[in-house]
């Protein structure tokens, strides 16, 4: 089981049935959300700047593309820079409803991204995904 | 009278002598007894034996093409009258053969002490040649002087960094540039450069014309009146037997109406390949917008699955809602495979194992061929390998597959058969089964259309069928259809490998 996981979500309803989803296939102890990828990096800088030494950082990340405010490609763009290198060892995950091949195709060019799977989150999926982060 | 015959005979031979060298044809004519003779040109040049010549002039004139002889007669008799200083005429003459010789005839009188004409000497000379040749030429002038395209031609060389000067123009030249001949004779044709006209184009030009090369221009060009028009502008260097410059020959087109109609069709293009794209935007984004909360709902019922549920009209309930989100989820799923397929027009082929293909697609329908036993004849070994993409390969088969199931005959146990063959490059899928058919002469051009159901089945969408021909079709094959109700359906589908 994960420590902890972060979801990134614009949609409550799907925030909350990934949090169902998750916790009922004891994939991830906690799981932190945030509503689009500005929320995401300023729970990052929140991380980066804790005094806390023994501060618990995200060890996967479920990440929607469209989002208001920030999208899940800008808030990679950012993620990937200097400015969160401490971090850039975090497997993603795009977690979508979209079928544009362009997203797609835009997602093998970011080795971060280790899947990009549609939506809905299953048990099936999270029993995927243990099996590959585990390998 | 004897000595006159004599003297005769002698200048007759000395006719002959100086015709030899000449290759005319002399006539001597005694017009008061109106008696003709010829020299030996008459059987030489015209081919007439010395017993097919007549003595009279009746003789001579009866030779000369109908056309010619009125206007050749008049001038003759006004020259014998004496109304006219000389004589000399061209006329078609018939030969021995009835063909016609272009000939020039020219003769002198011979007077008597009174001053009246008694007798005429001519000599014909053979002018086909010249004449066929200046036909010839004539008719390659019309070329230019009848042509739509403006030809002009300049000097060889300029001297002051222009286009060298104009020495001729034809009409069509007139015509578009509005500019008369002798208004533009000696004159550069840098006189037709505007504004609007292309510099680059006119640089490349006066380039060519220092290399001594022909070369292709369009550009904008102004007429007389400055009005614009599009000209496509050659120049064709002329060279002398030596090997010098003597002109250039410039061509020009008026392709205004054809830039017109291509800028329109480059900017329809633009307009529709922005329309298309926008399209496809917003078919993205819509079923985006579709597929979120879907995705939500298939994933609360996947959650209501494991809670139990007491009250049986609750149960019932969700049922329905189970059954309703799961199709709803089908068809968009349906819908996004369309799109895609429409957007993707070129994907990855592979060499494919048919035997293997149909592994997977029965595997995936295990559950109905378990549940309907249909008897299955396939015949794949003429075309083990298949250059195609296997996911629609898979997914053509598995439709038919369906569509055979689905479709069965309730009276008679279905039988399907699949044969491949390969006939040069082309491959032939068969696909046969013996269920209830469709009515091809009511729906014959709809089989294939997109929502085109022809039987009142709850699960069927109308869209199998589409997209079994969407994804031949993108891969470049082509499929065609035969049924017959309550016999079965035959689909043969072809593609290249």
């Amino acid at each position: 089981m994960l420590k902890q996981i972060l979801c990134i979500d614009d949609d409550p309803i799907t925030l909350m049935l990934s949090k169902k989803v998750i916790a009922k296939a004891g994939f991830s102890e906690l799981i932190i959300t945030a509503q689009n990828g500005e929320e995401a990096l300023s729970y990052f800088n929140t991380l980066k700047y804790s005094k806390d030494q023994s501060v618990e950082k995200p060890q996967l990340i479920f990440l929607d593309l469209n989002m208001p405010v920030m999208g899940g490609w800008e808030f990679l763009d950012h993620f990937i820079t200097p400015d969160y290198d401490e971090f850039n060892t975090i497997n993603v995950v795009v977690l979508s409803s979209t079928i544009n091949p362009e997203d797609l195709a835009k997602a093998k060019k970011y080795s971060i991204i280790i899947d990009f799977l549609s939506k809905p989150i299953t048990l099936q999926m999270l029993e995927y995904l243990k099996n590959k982060i585990e390998l | 009278m004897q000595l006159t015959n004599q003297e005769i005979k002698e200048s007759n031979e000395k006719y002959d002598i100086v015709a030899k060298a000449t290759s005319d044809t002399i006539w001597d004519w005694r017009i008061q007894e109106d008696y003709i003779t010829w020299n030996k040109g008459i059987e030489n040049v015209f081919g007439y034996k010395q017993g097919d010549v007549g003595a009279t002039s009746k003789w001579w004139f009866d030779k000369i093409h109908p056309e010619d002889s009125i206007k050749m007669s008049v001038k003759l008799y006004s020259f014998i009258e004496q109304k006219t200083e000389k004589w000399q005429d061209q006329y078609r003459f018939r030969c021995a053969d009835g063909t016609y010789k272009y000939v020039l005839d020219r003769g002198f009188l011979l007077k008597d002490e009174n001053g009246k004409a008694v007798r005429m000497i001519g000599a014909i000379q053979d002018i086909t040649k010249q004449k066929e040749e200046e036909q010839r030429l004539k008719l390659l002038e019309t070329v230019i002087t009848q042509s739509k395209d403006s030809i002009l031609i300049t000097e060889a060389n300029s001297t002051d960094g222009k286009i060298p000067r104009i020495v001729y123009v034809n009409p069509a030249f007139t015509k578009m540039s509005g500019y008369e001949s002798d208004e533009i004779l000696g004159q550069s044709p840098n006189l037709f450069k505007g504004p609007n006209s292309d510099s680059e184009a006119l640089k490349k030009v006066l380039k060519a014309i220092k290399d001594e090369k022909e070369c292709l221009i369009e550009t904008v060009s102004y007429s007389k009146s400055k009005t614009e028009y599009w000209v496509r502008f050659s120049m064709i260097p002329i060279f002398t037997a030596e090997g010098v410059l003597s002109h250039w020959i410039s061509i020009q087109q008026d392709i205004t109406e054809e830039r017109k109609l291509e800028t329109e069709k480059e900017h329809l293009i633009r307009e529709l390949t922005q329309n298309n794209k926008d399209l496809k935007q917003f078919s993205y984004i819509t079923s985006h917008n579709l597929r979120a909360p879907l995705s939500n709902l298939m994933g609360l019922l996947n959650l209501i699955e494991d809670i139990p549920v007491e009250n049986t009209e609750m149960e019932e309930i969700l049922s329905g809602f189970y059954k309703s989100t799961h199709l709803l989820n089908e068809t968009i799923n349906d819908l996004v495979k369309v799109i895609i397929i429409k957007d993707n027009p070129s994907m990855q082929k592979e060499m494919v194992s048919l035997a293997e293909v149909f592994e997977n697609v029965f595997g995936q329908l295990s559950f109905q061929i378990e549940a309907h036993k249909p008897i299955i004849k396939l015949k794949l070994d003429k075309v083990p390998l298949l250059n195609t993409n296997k996911a629609y390969i898979e997914s053509i088969l598995l439709n038919l597959l369906t569509n055979s199931i689905k479709y069965k005959s309730e009276n008679r146990k279905l039988k399907i058969s699949i044969t491949a063959e390969q006939i040069d490059r082309s491959v032939f899928l068969t696909f046969t089964d013996n269920g209830i058919g469709i009515d091809l002469e009511r729906n014959g051009d709809k089989v294939f259309g997109l929502y085109q159901r022809f039987h009142n089945y709850p699960d069927s969408k109308g869209l199998g069928l589409y997209l079994v021909k969407s994804q031949v079709e993108t891969m470049g094959g082509t499929i065609s259809v035969e049924s017959e109700v309550n016999k079965g359906t035959s689909f043969m589908i072809t593609f290249k490998n």
